[in-house]
């Protein structure tokens, strides 16, 4: 087991380094010029030795190896750099939006599983009834539909039927209000959450039903056991082994990509704050938060991987 | 997240030899039933979109009947610019259609190719391909979408790059993990045995068995192109207007949602019975090719 | 297992009730929003409209313009032309104080247009001053500017944020990025980027007011979200730019709208430098083939009307009497068998979702231009990569939503003189333009300079290197109990020092 921990941190470096790689050429590449993105049509207004004089500023008058290797000696002691639009270290700012993003996701998922697993429990022991019908048609209606579209119609029920979008635009932190906070997120959760319900769900409901015909389950059966206590004690932990990898992808995409949602509700996220810093042309904004987000995926699909392998006997890592 | 392999070689390999029944099996599974009829309204919709067999012009402007509901004559009612909404829907439908299918397929045959060869090869290819894909897979998709598309401009074909390039490590991750797990099983010890060339072995043995799980995540990605799609529209940053896309139509319209709802309505509803055929097409596949459920309901 | 979903239902009922219970917490900050945000903070190089809004209530030019867009003091109290238009005699308000406390005197007039005119500021609204040759200040409450040539739009140039009034110590400081030392109606407490932007009163103003405590100016990006946080009763006030949504609110009895005929101007740009454009007849006759209310209904749900260059009201001309003004399918035809040019093809450059209705007004301009055998492709960039391409001029023809100013000179004088320094985006001049320019410059009777500045719509909308379309409405909009806020057509927020919150 350790052995398997340490290799599979040894892979994680290549991996950070390719990214950074691929971010900083990425961004260099996206047409359009820093000094426009900022000033915007007053660039127009600036002589040729001002231009160059704003591009010493920002770094870019040096080659771009040189670019890289300052960048990625900063990353490694911690220090990504300034960002150009909020004058701030980006480090700061990632420090600033990612507990709104990480909250959101995590209340996503919670919400998800809450409802997925019921449901797909209840849908996997009465299946092929007139309920898991409806269940299975509930959980594809998640699926199916953008989330832009959902998210856009309950922020329209929510303030023409029921007159409230609490604090709007005016994002309140956890710790500064919980309830005021918690007010604010649950309906961008609900948005997000609604569809990776509908994920755990069928997850769920197949792996149970996969289950529940396994020579163990039928062993517990015919022990005599409550069929209450072998659905929860037996057959559950087992089933529930892939909807753990199921969260951990999930939670890994929701981390970065949740900035529709975030700009329908105007949440200070992180998926926001590197989206409009594409669109400014923030450099450092762009390669230190995409090097963030990468990163916190990737040591989550390291953990889902060690989780399923304490969840499940049958997997072994050492060999 | 390839641990699953290992657990299922032997099974794998007899799904070849059920292979001929699939589409009878499949049509016992009532979900997979229900998927392959949506899934085939969707594609004959798309052809009359293809062929141009829309009630008008799709990108016709009728001044005079600007945002009129649905009616005798413009059965989805017209749009901003008074063009029919039936008509852009189905135009939409080809549109969607084009840019799913070749998505997926440049996709999955990247995907396959590089996951084929890295599990072929073993070593330090496979480290460095996988690696690769580890590199691409570490961005959240509809992100790193976004950033493909904004290098390269808006437009469906960038569209169509940005996802197949996003999909690609997900399809290269499926196809890998059968041919590891196969290159360890008798038989092909035994061609190589005998003196089988490794190109042979990997197109008469190999390949095959990556199959199964290839088509479920084919008709899974389908569905997820398709999202990407509206979700890159509702950006700016798909079809160039006035292409008629889903995702356009429901981006150009979302403000007038309120006054003007079948604009939304429509469109929405296209986006989701297509998205809902291929979920429902992909579980019945799943149920039917994957041998663990099977005998099962 | 069914306890868990009974939780989560009791969770989100408690939720909804306690949102119900809260949501007002009353007080006397007018909280407003808006989807964009504030760029930066130096009132003399910020151009962005976002940026503007923040900081025309923090910072004060010497005149600013009122609801009818008539020059009225504001640092300074009167102000006298010489005859000749050759001096420009400012007197200034006494007991004005800026934030940190000090007072405002003639030395801060003179350093701000000092600062304003040094090239190494980079200040966005320069070439409107360049004909300050110099400045006295005979004591310590007059400033004389002495010009070196006759310029009557000087005066209605100084009605800008770019020609704030900041403090000499600020200016020595240096430093205008962290913070605002103005001698506005509200002071900055704090700028959170792409949240909230948080001002209190300033009690020390010299105006009457302000009348609430302070004024929080949240972003939040989606403009339905917008519409939908005012519905909810969320925030007192918002600004909007998307008609579709504005228009929503139109018959809505619970929220006042308020919607002023713009200056800015929706047009496409033509690129006279570029074959076939050069043409004459080829740009008179897309002239003739739009219709321009049509763009405009359609574009914009009719919200707006029909214009020529100028949107200024005092200027303005009957639209119809401009060339090719109705459309004009036969004629568009004869002007292209005449320009002995074949049926072309062109791509414009739409920003994406700048102006909202962009890429609407070029659908419609596609299908009407399709009509005289021009295929027009379009091209949506995202803004920046757009802003770029304008400004190198690197386009067939562009679909864009220019700013407009109170006075047709410094309005135009950028683009249509043989000097200005945006002639590399119009791309076209003719010794008329020039001229009329010039003569309306230096004219201060208003009766001749209207008859100049007609004669110059009249032959800009000929030669057609641009065709301007439509000018829409600055749309506010707010709850009832916000009283005393004056809607304009420069979209200002100065007056939120008059508002009160009448609950």
């Amino acid at each position: 087991m350790r052995r398997y921990l340490l290799q599979r941190l040894f892979a994680f470096l290549p991996i950070l380094i390719g990214v950074s790689l691929l971010v900083f050429t990425a961004i260099r590449l996206i047409p359009g010029d820093v000094i426009t993105a900022t000033l915007g049509t007053e660039a127009g207004m600036l002589t040729d030795a001002q231009r160059e004089s704003l591009r010493s500023y920002y770094g870019l008058d040096r080659p771009v190896v040189e670019q890289y290797a300052r960048w990625a000696a900063g990353a490694v002691t911690g220090d990504l750099g300034v960002s150009t639009r909020h004058g701030k270290p980006v480090t700061d700012l990632i420090g600033d939006r990612f507990p709104v993003t990480l909250q959101l996701a995590l209340m996503a998922v919670t919400l998800a599983l809450l409802v997925g697993i019921p449901l797909g429990i209840l849908a996997a022991v009465r299946h092929n009834t007139v309920f898991d019908l409806f269940v299975r048609m509930l959980a594809l209606a998640g699926l199916v539909m953008p989330g832009f579209l959902v998210g856009t119609l309950i922020i329209y029920l929510l303030s023409t039927v029921f007159g409230v979008l609490p604090n709007a635009g005016n994002f309140v932190r956890f710790n500064e209000d919980p309830g005021l906070n918690l007010r604010q997120m649950i309906f961008p959760a609900i948005t997000l959450g609604f569809a990776f319900s509908a994920s755990v769900m069928r997850m769920t409901r197949s792996s149970m039903l996969e289950v529940l015909g396994d020579d163990y389950v039928r062993t517990a059966r015919g022990k005599g056991l409550r069929e209450r206590r072998v659905i929860t004690q037996h057959a559950l932990r087992n089933a529930l082994i892939p909807v753990v990898t199921l969260v951990g992808v999930e939670m890994g995409y929701l981390l970065g990509g949740t900035f529709i949602i975030e700009t329908l509700f105007s949440l200070p996220g992180l998926g926001r704050l590197l989206v409009n810093a594409i669109s400014q042309r923030d450099y450092a904004l762009v390669q230190g938060a995409t090097l963030f987000i990468a990163s916190v995926f990737v040591l989550i699909n390291l953990l889902v991987d060690l989780v399923y392998a304490a969840v499940d006997p049958r997997i072994s890592y050492d060999r | 997240m390839t641990v699953s392999a290992q657990s299922q070689p032997s099974e794998l390999h007899q799904t070849r030899r059920r292979q001929p029944g699939v589409l009878r099996r499949l049509l016992k599974n009532l979900s997979g039933t229900a998927g392959l009829l949506l899934v085939i309204f969707y594609v004959g919709v798309g052809v009359m979109g293809v062929m141009g067999a829309t009630p008008f012009p799709p990108n016709e402007q009728h001044a005079r009947d600007r945002l009129q509901p649905p009616s005798a004559v413009y059965i989805m009612g017209t749009d901003l610019f008074g063009r029919d909404l039936a008509s852009r829907v189905i135009a939409g439908a080809a549109h969607s259609l084009r840019v799913a299918v070749t998505s997926v397929t440049l996709a999955g045959l990247a995907g396959t190719l590089l996951g084929v060869t890295a599990g072929f090869a073993g070593g330090w290819v496979d480290s460095l391909l996988m690696r690769l894909m580890d590199v691409f897979f570490a961005f959240p998709a509809l992100l790193l979408a976004l950033v493909i598309v904004t290098i390269l401009g808006p437009g469906t074909e960038n569209a169509i790059i940005a996802i197949a390039i996003v999909y690609t490590p997900i399809f290269a991750r499926v196809a890998r993990a059968p041919v590891l797990a196969v290159k360890q099983m008798e038989f092909v010890m035994a061609a190589r045995c005998i003196g089988g060339s490794s190109i042979r072995v990997l197109f008469r043995h190999v390949m095959p068995n990556t199959l199964a799980p290839l088509i479920v995540q084919i008709s899974l990605a389908l569905s997820w192109s398709l999202l990407t799609e509206a979700g890159l529209s509702f950006l700016g940053l798909g079809a160039i207007p006035p292409m008629s896309s889903w995702g356009v139509m429901l981006n150009e319209h979302r403000a007038l949602a309120e006054n003007a709802p079948w604009l939304i309505l429509y469109p929405g509803a296209a986006i989701a019975l297509a998205v809902l055929g291929f979920n429902l097409l992909g579980d019945g596949l799943r149920d039917v090719l994957d041998p663990r459920l099977r005998g099962r309901k | 297992m069914f306890k868990s979903l009974r939780f989560l239902f009791l969770l989100i009922a408690v939720v909804l009730a306690f949102g119900t219970a809260l949501a007002q917490d009353g007080g006397s900050t007018l909280v407003m929003a808006r989807a964009a945000d504030t760029t930066g903070l130096d009132p003399h190089t910020q151009t962005a409209f976002a940026s503007l809004r923040l900081l025309e209530l923090v910072y004060e030019p010497l005149v600013v313009l009122d609801a009818d867009l008539n020059i009225v003091p504001a640092l300074a109290e009167s102000w006298e032309f010489s005859d000749d238009a050759m001096t420009l005699t400012m007197t200034l308000r006494q007991g004005v104080k800026f934030h940190d406390g000090s007072d405002l005197t003639a030395a801060d007039v003179v350093a701000s247009f000092t600062r304003i005119l040094d090239e190494a500021t980079g200040a966005a609204a320069r070439a409107n001053y360049l004909s300050i040759a110099s400045m006295d200040t005979p004591d310590d409450y007059t400033v004389v500017f002495n010009l070196s040539t006759a310029d009557v739009p000087l005066l209605a140039a100084m009605a800008s944020v770019n020609a704030s009034i900041v403090s000499s110590e600020a200016i020595a400081a240096g430093d205008f990025s962290a913070t605002a030392i103005g001698t506005g109606p509200f002071i900055l407490d704090e700028w959170i980027p792409e949240e909230v932007t948080r001002l209190s009163a300033n009690a020390e103003w010299w105006g009457e007011g302000p009348f609430v405590d302070g004024v929080e100016m949240r972003v939040i990006p989606d403009e339905a979200s917008i519409l939908a946080a005012l519905r909810a009763g969320e925030i007192d006030f918002a600004l909007l730019n998307d008609p579709l949504v504005a228009t929503l609110l139109r018959g809505d009895e619970s929220i006042v709208l308020n919607a002023v005929p713009a200056l800015a101007y929706h047009v496409l740009q033509l690129n006279p430098s570029r074959a076939p454009m050069d043409i004459l007849e080829v740009r008179q006759a897309m002239s003739c083939a739009i219709d321009r209310q049509e763009v405009l209904d359609t574009a914009s749900l009719g919200e707006g009307a029909v214009t020529g260059p100028l949107t200024i009201p005092a200027y303005h001309v009957d639209p119809s009497t401009f060339f090719c003004y109705t459309k004009d399918l036969a004629k568009a035809q004869e002007l292209m068998a005449a320009s002995g040019v074949e049926p072309f093809t062109l791509k414009t450059i739409v920003a994406n979702a700048e102006p909202p209705t962009a890429l609407s007004e070029a659908q419609s301009i596609q299908a009407q231009l399709a009509e005289i055998g021009i295929t027009l492709e379009i091209e949506p960039l995202e803004l920046s990569v757009y802003v770029d391409r304008w400004l190198a001029g690197d386009f067939d023809a562009a679909v864009a939503l220019n700013g407009g100013r109170p006075d047709p000179y410094t309005m135009y004088v950028r683009y249509w003189t043989s000097t200005g320094n945006l002639q590399g985006v119009a791309n076209y001049i003719d010794e008329t333009l020039d001229s009329l320019m010039a003569a309306g410059r230096a004219e201060p009777d208003f009766a001749a300079r209207l008859d100049i500045f007609t004669q110059f719509q009249q032959h800009l909308t000929e030669v057609s290197p641009w065709l301007w379309l439509y000018s829409g409405y600055e749309y506010t909009a707010h709850q009832p109990y916000v009283v005393g806020f004056e809607p304009n057509a420069t979209d200002s927020l100065y007056s939120f020092a008059k508002v009160s919150l009448e609950r």
